[in-house]
């Protein structure tokens, strides 16, 4: 064992920071469950069994950029005062992610849809929460 | 952190040293996400409270994101920097 191994610290913390872009929007998260639905849906219509592999690995990870858009809404951009107001999000985000967890070792499109319709509940937090005004950056016509 | 810290720095983090002081950086649970633990600067104390900061305001996730964080909670005070070599010494 080197000396080095010996100091090596056993605990790590985090002092550096997100670099907020302030852009935070449940859509990015529903485009990616909306792809584990169609690929589920796909996956039962097909009989090609390496379209079928292909169909699991990338469901899988479609599933698992969802659950990364959930928790970054939920740790980056709900705030107390959100929690607050709106107490229901964090269980909101908890269930969802958990549910994304469930679409990646899924094949029922239930589970999927499921996963659609708690996302829709994130986004009407969201938009109480002000977040289309707060957060996105407006559309050429919306400015004119 | 940066100056303060940089990414990689290996510190001594302790309980000694009687009452957190405000301008000390502290080793603390994120509130929102107990496992993971941040190191920042105490700005402000009030009562069994504490409000921590990060240096770099515009880009630090800290007490404005996650709210006051309990005295009680914080897990020791980082005392100097062992590594690397050339950046030892007391923070």
């Amino acid at each position: 064992m080197f000396l080095t191994d010996l100091l090596r610290p056993k605990t790590l913390a985090h002092a550096h920071c997100d670099l907020p872009c302030g852009v935070y929007d449940p859509e990015q998260a529903r485009i990616e469950a909306e792809s584990c639905y169609k690929i589920i849906e796909k996956y039962n219509a097909s009989n090609d069994d390496q379209f079928k592999t292909r169909a699991i690995v990338i469901k899988e990870e479609r599933a698992e950029l969802a659950k990364h858009h959930i928790d970054v809404l939920w740790s980056d951009y709900f705030k107390p005062e959100h929690v607050q107001k709106y107490p229901e999000i964090t269980e909101l985000c908890w269930k969802a992610a958990k549910q994304c967890s469930k679409v990646k070792g899924s094949l029922d499109i239930g589970d999927a849809r499921t996963l659609i319709d708690m996302i829709d509940k994130i986004d009407e937090v969201w938009t109480k929460a002000g977040g289309p005004q707060a957060t996105r950056v407006a559309k050429a016509a919306a400015r004119a | 952190m940066e100056p303060a810290l940089r990414d990689g720095d290996w510190l001594v983090v302790t309980t000694l040293g009687g009452p957190y002081r405000v301008g000390e950086i502290v080793l603390a649970p994120d509130p929102r996400a107990p496992d993971r633990l941040v190191l920042k600067r105490i700005a402000a104390i009030a009562g069994d409270l504490c409000t921590l900061l990060g240096d770099q305001p515009d880009q630090s996730t800290d007490s404005r994101h996650f709210g006051p964080v309990p005295l009680a909670a914080i897990r020791g005070r980082a005392l100097f920097r062992y590594a690397p070599i050339d950046r030892f010494g007391r923070l």
